[in-house]
């Protein structure tokens, strides 16, 4: 019956061991690595459970809904903690590959497993305050790991992502307050019934907007993203991977859970102001994008304008542009993570990321570059690539909904993405200089490219195999608005089903 | 009771909002610190007017008490507040040794940066 | 520096020390239905150790204590964790609790027992550890010596690190307070 603590358990216990552990060894990193692979393992077995229709349902401490706090576990949860733990490994093993133990940091490993533990307990909680609670874990470990290994030009952007999220949870509790007058309760099902009753007063609105603006601020949408683009390329390769992969994608999650799950689906307004800043995001932030020199720079701003098509799909609110927007986030984790991670090494292979002094790369490591190019044309959307039925799909949803605006501004930011990811391909690859130094003689790159190389195996799978993801996508889609059958769920598990549902 | 905690509310808010646009550092703390105690103010306002209720300490059942939730609520906000605060200290204190200045703007001085 | 070289605020600051911890011991056993508990417990030691400190200054401290805040803190949480985690033996809940009362105990009467403490325990060292190494840390690089002391050094930072006090000390600089910020 615990099986929904698993995935927040593991991290906890494998920091806490890594604490004591003190000094980085290669025992130590064995004993991450399994429990990273351990992580992936539970969380694969949570997804197969629940894709046959189940939800677990996990009541802490049992006390009953409203004063204890409920742990849920759905198929779109299982899917997140999924690819949380992917991308932990993944950023575990290039981490390795990258670093010598001697160099390693001892607190690297500790500070990503309780980030690990924040992620997946924001994916896994059924109740407001905890989901804050959850935020708040996240946050102070991604602050610590922002400057860990940061110098002082990073520290000095490390400053304005930790300004902005102060500011962003406390709007959070604030919400959280005027949640729990609004309806009495901070347990999602709840909400979710009592919300109903609620449907036109205008302080839900104002609630919905609140939420907008906090989990806005974790997803990076428009007014609210400057935060992001420089502060990403100052951390270490393997941990901008992770971030660049999750924390961005846990507000979008927040998103879907709230205004599919827990908030009344005749919001509107917020519907179309959440479509409306995504589409601004996606165009804005793909200038952005090409005014940038540096991999990392230009990958950053890439992550918003991602993010743009998400939180389209979630503006339009049909049953099909959420699985959209399902798709859409399986495919962006793994992609935009694998991206960090090759422009990495070529980082490491040049010695900088400024696509000026780069090049040489294709005539050298054609492997590296044939990575590349399979998911730089993914994040672009080139059929078949996994990035394309995402896109396709929003676009369709689109035009069935007449945005036509909505639709252009996605398919101009596509093709900007396109040409934006070719300045890095005419940069880094296919310039051939004699000046520019390329170090294969470092043999780390092999070991890092093999890590790229399993990512990018998930992703073409992700792409050819996308029939049956986007079934997968649908079913979670459907379960996601499905709010009487949640509250069903939870509400029976904690025996008060048919309870007093007036606020 | 409930207007005037509004009322604190919205003036802690400005204050906290105006401190944290300054360019001192100190001040860019203080309104850090105001920002959070605002926001639990607004969880607490939540458990509705105290007006002859007892505190959620079950020592007589029959009086009627405050609802407790937002008491817990705010307990952990605070935790989790003074642990964020701490972070914040130290890394205006790193920025302040690093850079040599308390001043926000010098910061973010272009010519320097470039 | 070794705080104010005052006899009175010493011997004062020693006997408080224990008052505070028998008064902080006081609220972490009456924590679970009173007001009270391991998280004001654990702030009331780490005033006393904070007390203590400014008595004995810091370095004298850290020789006395002979443990590390961090790892105290550490232990605090594992110790919630795995108290948290018990009942799951059982198939029952993560985090679930039970108590149970003592009647005809001798010399004390009845009293009333239960996991709940042992967390409270648990919070109780987690929150004298975080609090102690927050101030420890504050204090010494805001006087100038290492935050962190060789031991947990070589267990936390990385080989590669420079310890950014270091840089300050060796300027000519004379020792003012230099976290006075300028009035704009």
């Amino acid at each position: 019956m615990n099986w929904p603590l698993a995935p927040i358990l593991l991290p906890l216990l494998t920091a806490l061991v890594t604490l004591f552990w003190g000094r980085s060894s290669l025992p130590r990193r064995w004993f991450v690595a399994v429990s990273a692979t351990m992580q992936l393992v539970v969380a694969l077995h949570l997804t197969a459970d629940t894709v046959l229709g189940r939800t677990f349902v996990l009541g802490l401490g049992a006390w009953p809904a409203q004063f204890g706090i409920v742990l849920v576990v759905d198929l779109l949860s299982a899917i997140m903690l999924s690819l949380s733990a992917l991308i932990t490994l993944a950023s575990v093993l290039y981490g390795y590959a990258e670093t010598s133990v001697r160099l390693e940091h001892p607190l690297r490993a500790t500070l990503t497993q309780f980030l690990v533990m924040g992620i997946n307990l924001t994916f896994c909680t059924g109740d407001l305050f905890n989901l804050f609670v959850a935020f708040e874990i996240m946050l102070i470990a991604s602050y610590a790991l922002l400057t860990l290994e940061a110098d002082d030009w990073d520290i000095k952007h490390a400053f304005p992502y930790v300004a902005i999220n102060l500011f962003g949870s406390a709007l959070f509790i604030s919400a959280c307050g005027l949640a729990y007058k609004l309806f009495g309760t901070l347990n999602f099902a709840e909400i979710s019934l009592r919300a109903a009753l609620l449907t036109g007063d205008f302080r839900l609105h104002l609630l919905a907007l609140v939420l907008i603006v906090v989990f806005g601020i974790k997803a990076g949408l428009f007014p609210l993203y400057y935060w992001l683009p420089n502060s990403y390329p100052t951390l270490p390769i393997p941990t901008s991977a992770l971030f660049a992969g999750m924390l961005t994608k846990v507000g979008v999650y927040v998103l879907l859970r709230m205004f599919a799950t827990v908030l009344p689906h005749e919001l509107t307004f917020a519907h179309t102001l959440l479509a409306w800043l995504a589409g601004a995001t996606m165009v804005l932030a793909v200038m952005g994008a090409i005014s940038r020199n540096f991999i990392r720079g230009i990958l950053s701003f890439h992550i918003l304008s991602q993010i743009g098509f998400m939180v389209l799909a979630i503006g339009f609110f049909t049953p099909l542009s959420l699985a959209a927007c399902v798709f859409y986030i399986v495919h962006h984790i793994v992609v935009k993570s694998s991206l960090f991670l090759i422009g990495g090494v070529a980082l490491r292979l040049n010695g900088t990321d400024d696509l000026d002094r780069m090049g040489n790369l294709w005539k050298h490591t054609p492997w590296l570059g044939l990575l590349f190019l399979f998911q730089a044309l993914s994040l672009a959307g080139i059929p078949p690539l996994s990035g394309f039925w995402g896109k396709y799909l929003i676009v369709v949803v689109g035009l069935q909904e007449r945005e036509y605006w909505l639709v252009g501004a996605s398919i101009l930011a596509s093709i900007l993405t396109l040409f934006s990811m070719l300045k890095i391909w005419n940069g880094a690859f296919w310039t051939v200089s004699n000046s520019v130094p390329l170090r294969t003689g470092d043999r780390r790159w092999v070991g890092m490219t093999t890590v790229v190389a399993g990512l990018t195996v998930v992703s073409l799978v992700i792409g050819f195999g996308a029939e049956g993801v986007l079934r997968i996508a649908m079913q979670a889609a459907e379960r996601l608005c499905d709010q009487q059958g949640y509250a069903r769920e939870v509400l029976a598990y904690l025996g008060k089903a048919g309870g007093n549902l007036s606020p | 009771m409930q207007l005037e905690t509004a009322l604190l509310i919205g003036v802690m808010f400005t204050v906290a909002t105006y401190l944290v646009l300054q360019r001192s550092f100190v001040k860019i703390l203080f309104g850090f610190l105001i920002l959070t105690n605002a926001a639990n103010f607004v969880v607490l306002a939540m458990s509705g007017r105290p007006d002859g209720k007892v505190a959620p300490v079950v020592l007589d059942p029959q009086s009627p008490m405050v609802d407790p939730l937002p008491q817990a609520l705010i307990l952990t906000a605070i935790v989790i507040g003074f642990g964020v605060a701490a972070y914040l200290v130290f890394l205006l204190y790193r920025l302040f040794l690093d850079q040599k200045t308390t001043n926000a703007a010098e910061l973010y001085d272009e010519k320097e940066s470039g | 520096m070794t705080g104010p070289q005052s006899y009175i605020f010493k011997t004062v600051a020693r006997f408080l020390f224990f008052l505070v911890n028998v008064f902080a011991l006081y609220l972490l056993l009456r924590g679970h239905n009173f007001p009270g508990g391991g998280f004001i417990a654990g702030l009331a030691t780490a005033i006393s150790l904070i007390l203590l400190s400014l008595a004995i200054g810091l370095e004298e401290l850290h020789r006395v204590m002979r443990f590390d805040p961090v790892r105290l803190a550490a232990a605090g949480l594992t110790l919630a964790v795995v108290t948290g985690a018990a009942p799951m033996l059982f198939d029952r809940p993560f985090l679930e609790h039970f108590d149970m009362h003592f009647s005809n105990v001798p010399f004390i009467g009845g009293f009333h027992a239960g996991t709940p403490l042992v967390f409270d325990v648990g919070v109780y060292l987690v929150v004298v550890g975080v609090a102690c190494k927050i101030i420890f840390a504050l204090g010494k690089s805001t006087q100038r010596l290492r935050a962190l002391v060789a031991e947990e050094e070589a267990r936390y930072s990385s080989r590669v690190e420079q310890p950014i006090e270091e840089e300050v000390r060796t300027e000519p600089e004379p020792a003012q307070n230099p976290t006075i910020p300028d009035a704009t």
